[in-house]
C-alpha cells in the first residue's frame, strides 16, 4: 500500500548548521505519529517543511506517491502558538481559513460552527479572538487546521502551553480525530506520545536517531528487571548469599536483569517466599519512554 | 486567483476595524479645509496673534485657487506622504513578524491574491482620503477665493493619485521585503529623500515619478505642454507593475520568515 507520506533524505541547512540531516520516514494513513526530541531537536523545522513554508535544502517529500499536487490542499497545520488576527471573531477567522482552503462558499459557515462546536468553542465563536486566553487559542488553532479535513494534520506541540485540564480536554479531541485523519505532531510530553502514538520519530541535532513503534522501542530499549526492596541490610545480603542471579544492589535495593538472567516474576517470589526474606516490594520494571528519551536524544 | 475575494475582504475588515478607514480620510480632510481657509484669513491670524507693532503694515500675497491647490498639494508631499507609510509600512512585514501570516501562507492562496488585496485595499483608502481632502479643499476655496475649473481640478487630483498608487505600491512591496523598520526608511529615502534631490538635480531628465505632483499643477495652466506629463504617467504605470511583480515575488520568497 502507497504511504500516505513519504520523506526521503530532507534536509534543511542554514549556511553550515544541518537543522534537518537526511532525515527519511513514513506515514501511514490514518495513524498518529509522535515527533520527539529536546528543543532544537529539528521538530519545528520539518513540521514547517512538510506544511510547505520553508523549502528543504535537500530531499525529496511525496504525498500519496508523488501525486503532483499543492501541498497546502491537503494538510492542516497548527503552529506551536498560533496567532489570530485579533479584531476577528473566532467564526469570522474559522470561515476565511475554511474559504482560503477552499472549503465551497456556501458551507463555510455551517462547516466554521460545526468544527467550533466540536473543539468546544461554541458558545464564544462570535467573541473577538484577541479576548481569548491560551487554551481558546489552542483550540481555534486546532479547528482552523481541521476545517477543510485535512489529510494530513500538522500540529507543532500541540499541548505544550497549555494547563493539565486544558491539555487533557485537547488530547481528548485529537484521540477523536485520529480516527479520521493522519497526524504528525511534535512533542517533548512523553506522556502525550505514550497515549496517542502509532509510531515514534526520535530527532536529535537534526537527525532521525530511533523510529518504530511504541513496542518496537521499547523492546529495544526497555532493560526489563525486577527490582526487591528489602527491609533491612541483612536481609539483602542473605538474599545475595543463596541467589543463582547475578544482581546490582543499591542500598536496600536490589536489581536483577531479566535479559541478561533469565529470571521470571514467579520464580523470584518463589525463592523469596521459601527463604521468608523480609521485603517492602517486588517490582517489574521497564524503561519508560523518559528513559528512552534520555538514551536516544540528548546526548 | 485563489481566494482573492476572501482576502480582500480580510483586508478590508482589518482597515475598518483598526479605524484606519476612519483617521486617515480626518488627517487628509484636516488639511483640506485648513490649507484655504487659513491662507484667507492669515492677515486676520496674524494681526490677533502674530504680536505685530500697531502701525506694521504688510502687504498679503492674493492668492488664486489654483495656487491653494497647489499649497495643499505641497502639504500631502511631505506630511501626507509620510502619514501613508507610517500606516502601511508593515502591511505585510508585520503580519509576517507577529505570525499573523502563518496561517495564510500555509493555505493554497495564491500570493498574488495575498498582495493585490492589500494594494487595492490600501489604495482604496489613501486615494479615497486625498480626494475627500481635495473635494474638502475645493469647497473652501470656491467659498474664499475663486472658482476652479472643475474639469482641471479632476485632471489634477487624478494625475497625482497616480503618484500616491506608486508611492503606496512602493510601500508595500518594501514590507514584503524588509523587516518594517527597514521597509520604512527606504520607502521614506525613495519617496521624500529622493524628491528632494528630484527637486535640486532634476532638470537634467524630464520624465520621472518624482515630477509627477509638479507636472499636476499643469492641468491648472491650458498653455501648458503636456508630453512631459503623459510620458512620466506612463513610465509611472510601467513601474508600478513592476513593483507589484516584485512585491508578488518577495511575499512568497519570504513567506518562510514568519514566525512559526
Amino acid at each position: 500500500m502507497t504511504p500516505l507520506l513519504q520523506v526521503d533524505n530532507l534536509t534543511k541547512k542554514y549556511g553550515s548548521i544541518h537543522a534537518l540531516d537526511t532525515v527519511s520516514f513514513e506515514l501511514e494513513e490514518h495513524t498518529a505519529t509522535a515527533l520527539i526530541g529536546p528543543n532544537g531537536a529539528g521538530k519545528t523545522t520539518a513540521l514547517s517543511m512538510l506544511s510547505g513554508l520553508v523549502s528543504p535544502t535537500g530531499g525529496s517529500i511525496q504525498f500519496q506517491g508523488g501525486v503532483k499536487q499543492d501541498i497546502r490542499s491537503i494538510i492542516g497545520f497548527l503552529p506551536q502558538y498560533p496567532k489570530f488576527f485579533p479584531w476577528l471573531s473566532a467564526l469570522e477567522f474559522t470561515e476565511m481559513a475554511a474559504r482560503l482552503s477552499g472549503v465551497e462558499t456556501r458551507q463555510t459557515t455551517i462547516e466554521a460552527k460545526k468544527t467550533l462546536e466540536f473543539v468546544g468553542l461554541g458558545e464564544v465563536m462570535n467573541k473577538k479572538t484577541g479576548t481569548f486566553s491560551g487554551g481558546m487559542k489552542q483550540r481555534l488553532g486546532l479547528a482552523q487546521a481541521i476545517i477543510h479535513k485535512p489529510k494530513l494534520l500538522l500540529l507543532d506541540e500541540p499541548v505544550s502551553a497549555l494547563d493539565p485540564v486544558g491539555r487533557r480536554q485537547v488530547m481528548e479531541l485529537l484521540k477523536e480525530l485520529q480516527r479520521k485523519t493522519t497526524i504528525l505532531y511534535s512533542t517533548h510530553i512523553l506522556n502525550d506520545a505514550e497515549e496517542m502514538t502509532d509510531q515514534l520519530l526520535f530527532l536529535r541535532q537534526g537527525k532521525l536517531v530511533e523510529h518504530g513503534s511504541l513496542d518496537e522501542v521499547r523492546a529495544r530499549y526497555a532493560e526489563p528487571r525486577i527490582v526487591i526492596e528489602f527491609e533491612g541490610i541483612q536481609e539483602l545480603q542473605r538474599f545475595t548469599e543463596v541467589t543463582k542471579w547475578q544482581v546490582t544492589s543499591k542500598g536496600l535495593i536490589v536489581s536483577i536483569d531479566v535479559r541478561l538472567e533469565k529470571a521470571e516474576m514467579s520464580s523470584v517470589l518463589s525463592v523469596l517466599t521459601a527463604g521468608k526474606f523480609l521485603v517492602r516490594r517486588v517490582e517489574w520494571q521497564t524503561a519508560s519512554l523518559e528513559d528512552i528519551f534520555m538514551k536516544v536524544a540528548v546526548i | 486567483m485563489n481566494g482573492f475575494s476572501v482576502l480582500l475582504q480580510k483586508e478590508w475588515r482589518e482597515h475598518t476595524r483598526n479605524f484606519k478607514m476612519l483617521w486617515m480620510p480626518l488627517v487628509f480632510i484636516i488639511f483640506g479645509i485648513l490649507e484655504p481657509v487659513t491662507n484667507h484669513f492669515l492677515p486676520e491670524i496674524m494681526k490677533s496673534i502674530g504680536n505685530m507693532p500697531e502701525e506694521a503694515e504688510f502687504l498679503w500675497p492674493e492668492f488664486t485657487g489654483e495656487e491653494i491647490f497647489m499649497s495643499l498639494l505641497g502639504q500631502y508631499q511631505s506630511i501626507g506622504i509620510l502619514v501613508i507609510i507610517l500606516a502601511f509600512m508593515g502591511t505585510i512585514s508585520g503580519e509576517r513578524k507577529n505570525g499573523t501570516a502563518t496561517l495564510l501562507y500555509v493555505r493554497p492562496m495564491s500570493f498574488l491574491s495575498y498582495f493585490l488585496g492589500k494594494w487595492i485595499v490600501v489604495n482604496g483608502i489613501v486615494l479615497g482620503s486625498v480626494w475627500l481632502g481635495f473635494m474638502a479643499a475645493w469647497y473652501y476655496i470656491e467659498i474664499l477665493f475663486n472658482r476652479v475649473d472643475a474639469g482641471a481640478i479632476f485632471a489634477f487630483v487624478a494625475t497625482y493619485s497616480v503618484w500616491l498608487v506608486f508611492v503606496v505600491t512602493v510601500v508595500l512591496a518594501l514590507s514584503a521585503w524588509l523587516p518594517t523598520g527597514g521597509a520604512a526608511g527606504l520607502a521614506i529615502l525613495i519617496t521624500l529623500v529622493y524628491q528632494f534631490i528630484d527637486s535640486l538635480i532634476g532638470t537634467y531628465w524630464t520624465v520621472s515619478p518624482w515630477k509627477l505632483s509638479m507636472y499636476a499643477s499643469y492641468w491648472f495652466e491650458p498653455d501648458s505642454e503636456l508630453s512631459n506629463l503623459w510620458m512620466s504617467l506612463g513610465l509611472t504605470v510601467i513601474l508600478i507593475v513592476i513593483l507589484i511583480v516584485f512585491g508578488v515575488f518577495l511575499s512568497k520568497w519570504n513567506a518562510s520568515k514568519t514566525t512559526v
